[in-house]
């Protein structure tokens, strides 16, 4: 394997990369959850479905979190999490409004 | 398995320094949680038997309630019906009762005496079990943020940075996984055995861990995450309101006691009746709150699962027992709860917990250690930063440890003087922990650390002495199995920690003279007196 060069390796960013994650991951989270509560299995009225969603945002956002230090720069980071997020809430506020 | 360098590199660093910042805070939580895996065996331990009145049969509970209710202003408002034969059958709280902590609820205790009239004894409510449970939750932080424990929020928080160490530290040990996960070097040096058994402890409970990380960071943020998720529904509530009935109800209008035990046997046919709970029946909203057991499915609470129903009409409003109208989504959140309590395979499955929770204080008290040999330079003077983490590591680790033996030594001989003692487990174990960190930053974490293990043993040791001694005091101990498990217990911790006395002992006086772990000059003398000896 040849060695990679300094701009390849991971840049540290230690506080900018983990103020991603917690914001823009946490988001990201209610985004999943949203979709998920309106239109996974049972629809929003199902009992206990309501604990179910608020248990799993913590997982999400815990496993963003995680593996947000893979990112090489902050900036991509940012671009990765912004692009998702745009992505998950622009179909959950299409699905929102259409169905 | 091959994963890039500076990946590697990357996630060692966000291990080292998530863990070493909750470390401590979840040394105190995973130790104390242990304990509360026996929690109804502590609360037995330390509660006398005086305490306790007689047990009413079952037939004549109706009566006493009937009795009880007419005679005392308090037992009007609700009382506790117990079905278990360690406990008095009928209670009421005289002062205090409802949800959370304090430590002066006063608790009435009732049943018929011979000529059929109602007895009671009014005793304080011994909180031993229910601070270590505190204990478990906020790692011993006081105060509150609204109506939440400043504790359980770092605790939360610390929940948290473990979940990214556990996850950092498997990627970063995933290379040399295979080959060096079942090796314990014991002859590489103390720093290779320690990061030996580490690894080994930290991955063979993985699963345990990220749900107890997980689980835990959900039970301290659960309301800002239900605040958010209300945005979310949009116009949908989050949850049902309880009904309020129009009118309130007559105390002869309760069904009687055969009519909730038959109500519970057609709801949750698998569980056994606890106790029921009844509360507010002179207002508007009156509530039982049925207790049930089972021992081998997961259960919602610690110990029990929980029915809420109105106590004349019998609507549950809420029931954390499954049945055929559960959603899907029930189960698996039970299930979250359950695998954090550990209480789905009775008192074997609850041992397994005791020793992972165990394991998982070994963890972080191992990783500290590890932190501190990697930082250690050949020069006399070592860093601040290390000494004050030596320091902190013992003070905190051990001082706890010793506060929390030391309030269980202490409960037995204290109801010879008083009955009001929750305030004194309170001093006893703030005085020691506070006590160890000062010991510990102005001796050097060498000296408190072999002598707090010691007084750790001797403290652990004294309480098979209390059961010994006290016996003869028929009035404040009560022997049962239990008790006699708590004992022996306490003796092996006693003697475990009497040899990790030793052991750190050898260390601070023939190991490297350079390290925090060694006694300074003024032991030399010494030193060679030992190895003289030796």
């Amino acid at each position: 394997m040849s060695r990679l060069s300094e701009d390849e390796k991971i840049q540290p960013h230690w506080w900018r990369k983990s103020l991603i994650g917690f914001f823009m991951g946490l988001s990201f989270a209610y985004a999943l959850v949203a979709i998920f509560a309106w239109f996974g299995p049972g629809g929003i009225d199902v009992p206990m479905k309501v604990q179910f969603n608020m248990w799993i945002i913590s997982l999400i956002w815990l496993s963003i979190m995680c593996f947000i230090f893979m990112f090489r720069t902050a900036l991509t980071a940012f671009k990765a999490l912004l692009i998702a997020n745009l992505i998950a809430y622009t179909l959950f506020l299409t699905l929102r409004w259409t169905l | 398995m091959k994963i890039r360098a500076d990946v590697i590199r990357t996630y060692q660093k966000v291990h080292t320094w998530t863990g070493i910042i909750s470390g401590l805070f979840l040394f105190i939580g995973f130790y104390a949680g242990s304990l509360t895996m026996f929690k109804p065996a502590i609360e037995q331990w330390a509660v006398p038997k005086v305490q306790i009145v007689a047990q009413t049969p079952i037939d004549q509970i109706d009566q006493l309630v009937v009795k009880a209710t007419t005679e005392f202003e308090k037992a009007k408002q609700g009382f506790i019906i117990e079905f278990n034969e360690n406990a008095s059958s009928m209670k009421w709280y005289e002062a205090g009762g409802g949800r959370g902590l304090r430590l002066d609820d006063e608790l009435v205790h009732a049943s018929f005496n011979e000529n059929q009239q109602v007895e009671t004894q009014q005793a304080t409510k011994n909180e031993l079990g229910t601070l270590i449970d505190q204990l478990h939750r906020t790692a011993g932080i006081p105060g509150s943020v609204g109506h939440e424990d400043l504790g359980v929020l770092v605790l939360g928080i610390a929940a948290g940075l473990y979940f990214l160490a556990l996850i950092s530290g498997v990627i970063f040990l995933l290379p040399t996984f295979v080959k060096s996960l079942f090796a314990l070097r014991k002859n590489k040096g103390s720093s290779r055995f320690w990061l030996d058994s580490h690894n080994l402890v930290g991955v063979m409970s993985l699963p345990f861990h990220i749900i107890i990380a997980w689980t835990a960071v959900v039970f301290a943020f659960h309301d800002p995450f239900y605040a958010g998720l209300s945005v979310v529904y949009g116009d949908k509530p989050l949850f049902e309101r309880g009904e309020r009935s129009e009118h309130i109800y007559q105390l002869n209008e309760l069904p009687k006691i055969e009519h909730y035990i038959n109500t519970v046997k057609t709801i949750a046919p698998d569980h056994t009746l606890k106790s029921l709970d009844f509360s507010g029946l002179d207002t508007q909203s009156p509530s039982v709150a049925i207790e049930l057991q089972t021992q081998t499915q997961m259960m919602r609470g610690g110990y029990s699962d929980i029915i809420f129903m109105n106590p004349f009409t019998m609507k549950i409003s809420y029931s954390s027992v499954l049945n055929e109208q559960s959603s899907a989504y029930a189960p698996i959140v039970k299930t979250f709860f359950g695998l954090h309590f550990g209480n789905y395979a009775g008192d074997l499955g609850r041992w397994i917990y005791f020793i992972m929770g165990l394991m998982g204080a070994f963890l972080f008290y191992s990783g500290n250690l590890l932190w501190l040999e990697k930082r250690r330079i050949k020069q006399p003077q070592q860093h601040k930063s290390s000494k004050v983490m030596a320091a902190l590591t013992v003070g905190v680790c051990f001082g706890s440890i010793l506060g929390v033996v030391a309030t269980l030594v202490a409960t037995k001989w204290l109801y010879l003087f008083t009955q009001v003692i929750n305030a004194s487990y309170l001093y006893i174990y703030y005085c020691i922990f506070i006590f160890a960190i000062i010991i510990s930053f102005v001796k050097g974490a060498a000296f408190s650390a072999i002598h707090l293990q010691r007084l750790i043993a001797y403290s652990c040791a004294a309480i098979p002495f209390t059961s010994l001694l006290l016996s003869q005091n028929s009035d404040a101990i009560e022997f049962t199995p239990s008790n006699m498990t708590l004992n022996l217990v306490a003796s092996l911790f006693a003697i475990f920690f009497y040899l990790a006395a030793k052991k750190t002992k050898q260390r601070a006086l023939t190991g490297d003279k350079n390290s925090v772990w060694a006694l300074d000059n003024k032991f030399k003398e010494k030193q060679a007196e030992y190895i003289a000896v030796k």
